[in-house]
């Protein structure tokens, strides 16, 4: 149900306060309509900047070749052996994303637990000063490795480890596992702290009372959001694939490099299948919960739900299963040639340098990041709004069956479409349009809002599932027409939630834009990847620096913008 | 005479610009059962958590069981903590664990974490916890859900809790607040009985005057964070009482 939508938001770096009070309506709805205008300036200048009708975007001649690749679609090569090599590179993606996930758990969790005001507000004698300063550390801790996208850390451990299963899993884990400390900590300040601040009371010490008194209320809700992140790391796993650590994601990077058509696609499907997989069995597991917390809000008491018990011994199994598969050998990470690397690689990033093009150069290369993330935001907002109704249940309206069924083929049309779009990663969606596009800021643009497209219009569609169905109701006693409900009763109420999707979603974006950079679409993420290819590792972290600065500036924006929105 | 076990020297509580507790004096001697009484907002609960150390005092000194809060080493507090028993209005128990862990919750002060960690996935010292619960009535109960456990018998579990601890000083926050009259008059006899038959230290703050007058040696009434009275039971009269809640009848709405 509103997991998901309730763990995008949790994951945003900035909150936004609670709005102030005073000010008025009449200055609210004058700062909404700045902010509106300001948008509007915002996407204009964007897309100029990125190039939209200048005329060299669109590479006609390679329209026979896109042609000549859909039509391989229907016939994906299926030979023993391909299939047998898919499936191995298809459980060794799988198993990343588990490893990877395991890892992210437990920094999630410790993290969580350091990173909770819970944690810091207990003890009779530590002043009020420690206590906040404690929280802000643990807090500003995780903030680094939550702005830097899987692929740079990706980047990073290739060089120290070389290729080895472990890049993968810390890839994944570490910047995974800072945002479910963050959310984790958020979840445990959620829950009622009574029971635990009855345990110190008791001469508990502090770990053992989180254990009795605030895991146990919490544990539903963290492993709803271990599951979400799991279906996460299953697409991260793919795409670090493509800058080498292996699995699925890396023979699609060799197909594209050879052009064959017929193994890309039987790439794609398993991934497709993969991705769909951990898709509907999180969604499955998550709507378990959300019906464990309607019911005892209601008041029966939440029974131990079979299915999240069976999900989380076949997990466990899967983690076993995983480390023999890959081969995982953590020792790797503290030997000496590891460490040699690593520290080598330290000391020439240390200290950071400025590229060719001087501070100047940085801000204009932030100006296009900024601009790659905007274009593709507002493209995939208006995808997904288009696609997010159809997808919604239908109502049980007064309409013919012939209309009821058309809906009913709609509906599913639409959410078919949204997988499918977010099942294939940014990346390959770039690499694709690239057949008909000149490598650019643009075609980066439109892979990002592509895959965004996937993502929020199942966000957008959930909330449309979740409005208050009694207005519609009342104006449907009205007399009014179904379009005439939609107009009234859906637009107004739903327009403000995708308007904050779509702000989360940029924050995510603006992320994102490194792994379109990769493949050659332009902007800080490009110059990242061409620093670490070149050895320029001082370039690379001024470059780094700048692509957190940007990620934070956005983070701060849009909450800005979703508190006036309030 | 004994070291009292409870010596608060003039203790005050503020939370910002609210004086939650101002010049407060108390000593304790153990074995003594006492009620605090008081209309809501007196202060009561705060004092529970002075004495428990979950609640700093601003001014003044708490000594409880010898150790001053204020000065003693954070291991030390945490020694006396484990010595003194909190029972709360809402039970403040865990209720999507077993009662056996609920119960084994009481020891985490005495078990090291790993303990504590391996008792979640097997029950540790399952013969004790059966024979405190036997204890407060509810021996049955050893493995069922606690949230799936009427009020009372949530009350039971959390007096069994502190039952394990072995305490030398029980506190008893609202303790019947939320059950109905015969459960609550049942909880408070066990808990004296419980107390007598072990020669533990009882602070019990109550709203239901007749209970607290019922069967305490001494009672102490608090008005807007000051002691009002401190008395034998045997000594108080009943236009003191009177006096206490007066200004609540009088303003209330």
């Amino acid at each position: 149900m509103t997991t998901t939508v309730r763990w995008e938001a949790a994951e945003s770096t900035a909150t936004p306060p609670p709005p102030r009070r005073g000010g008025g309506t009449s200055w609210r709805s004058h700062r909404r309509r700045g902010w509106a205008l300001l948008i509007v300036a915002a996407i204009v200048v964007s897309a100029v900047a990125s190039g939209v009708g200048s005329g060299t975007v669109v590479k006609a001649e390679g329209a026979g070749s896109l042609l000549d690749f859909v039509a391989a679609a229907v016939s994906p090569r299926l030979d023993a052996g391909f299939l047998a090599l898919t499936g191995t590179e298809m459980v060794t993606t799988l198993a990343y994303a588990v490893l990877g996930t395991a890892l992210s758990l437990v920094i999630g969790l410790i993290g969580g637990v350091l990173g909770s005001q819970t944690w810091w507000s207990s003890g009779v004698r530590s002043g009020r000063g420690r206590r906040l300063a404690g929280w802000m550390f643990a807090r500003a801790v995780l903030v680094v490795p939550r702005g830097i996208h899987e692929v740079v850390w990706g980047l990073f451990f290739l060089v120290v480890f070389g290729i080895d299963p472990i890049v993968a899993v810390l890839a994944i884990g570490i910047p995974f596992g800072a945002v479910t400390a963050k959310v984790f900590s958020e979840l445990l300040d959620e829950t009622g702290r009574k029971p635990y601040t009855a345990l110190l009371a008791a001469g508990s010490g502090k770990w053992s009372a989180m254990l009795y008194g605030l895991l146990p209320p919490a544990l539903p809700d963290l492993i709803s959001y271990s599951f979400y992140r799991f279906e996460c790391a299953i697409r991260s796993a793919a795409i670090l694939g493509l800058v080498g650590a292996g699995g699925l994601g890396f023979q699609l990077a060799l197909s594209f490099q050879t052009l064959r058509y017929h193994d890309i696609w039987t790439l794609l499907y398993a991934l497709i299948v993969l991705s769909v997989a951990a898709d509907y069995w999180s969604s499955l597991v998550r709507s378990a919960r959300a019906r464990g917390r309607r019911r005892s809000r209601n008041g029966d008491g939440m029974r131990r739900d079979p299915l999240l018990t069976v999900s989380l011994a076949f997990g466990a199994v899967l983690i076993g299963f995983s480390t023999w598969w890959v081969g995982l050998d953590v020792s790797v990470m503290w030997s000496g040639e590891a460490w040699r690397f690593g520290s080598q690689l330290l000391s020439q990033a240390w200290p950071p340098s400025l590229g060719d093009g001087g501070f100047g150069g940085l801000l204009r290369l932030a100006g296009v990041t900024l601009a790659m993330s905007i274009v593709a935001i507002a493209l995939a907002f208006g995808l997904g709004a288009l696609f997010a109704v159809p997808a919604s249940t239908p109502a049980h309206g007064r309409d013919h069956r012939a209309a009821r069924a058309l809906r009913l083929v709609a509906m599913l049309g639409s959410r078919f479409v949204l997988v499918v779009l977010r099942a294939i990663p940014p990346p390959v969606w770039a690499l694709l349009l690239l057949f008909v596009m000149y490598p650019g800021i643009l075609p980066g643009a439109v892979a990002l809002a592509v895959y965004t497209t996937g993502v929020l219009g199942r966000l957008m569609a959930e909330s449309v599932d979740n409005l208050d169905a009694r207005p519609l109701r009342a104006l449907r006693a009205h007399g009014a027409s179904e379009s005439t409900v939609f107009c009234y009763g859906v637009i107004p109420a739903a327009a403000p939630r995708f308007v904050a999707y779509g702000l989360y979603r940029w924050e995510v974006t603006i992320r994102e834009t490194v792994v379109v950079g990769v493949v050659g679409s332009g902007g800080l993420g490009l110059v990242l990847h061409h620093q670490i290819n070149a050895f320029d590792y001082s370039g690379a972290l001024t470059t780094l620096a700048a692509l957190i600065g940007l990620t934070l500036a956005v983070d701060l924006t849009s909450a800005a913008i979703r508190r006036s929105l309030r | 005479m004994a070291e009292p076990i409870i010596a608060l020297d003039d203790v005050g509580v503020r939370y910002g610009a609210h004086t939650a507790l101002a010049g407060i004096d108390l000593t304790v001697e153990p074995g003594e059962r006492i009620a605090i009484i008081g209309p809501s907002g007196a202060g009561k609960s705060t004092l529970i958590g002075v004495l428990n150390g979950t609640v700093a005092a601003t001014s003044g000194t708490v000594t409880a069981l010898g150790c001053d809060y204020r000065r003693a080493p954070p291991r030390q507090i945490r020694a006396s903590q484990r010595r003194i028993g909190t029972i709360h209005q809402r039970f403040d128990l865990v209720e999507q664990l077993r009662t056996v862990h609920n119960v084994n919750a009481g020891r985490l002060g005495s078990w090291p974490f790993w303990k504590a960690a391996l008792s979640l996935l097997l029950p540790r010292d399952v013969q004790r916890v059966r024979a405190t619960l036997d204890r407060v009535g509810i021996g049955d109960k050893l493995h069922h859900r606690t949230g799936d456990l009427s009020g009372g018998e949530q009350q039971r579990v959390a007096i069994a809790r502190v039952l394990v601890q072995d305490p030398v000083m029980i506190l008893a926050d609202e303790p019947v607040a939320s059950l109905d009259p015969a459960r609550g008059r049942e909880i408070i006899s066990l808990l004296l009985e419980l107390s007598e038959e072990a020669g533990v230290t009882l602070i019990a703050c109550l709203h239901d005057v007749e209970m607290a007058l019922g069967r305490f040696d001494r009672v102490v009434g608090l008005r807007s964070g000051q002691v009002a009275f401190d008395k034998r039971r045997a000594d108080l009269l009943d236009e003191e009482v009177d006096a206490l809640y007066a200004f609540e009848r009088a303003s209330g709405p």
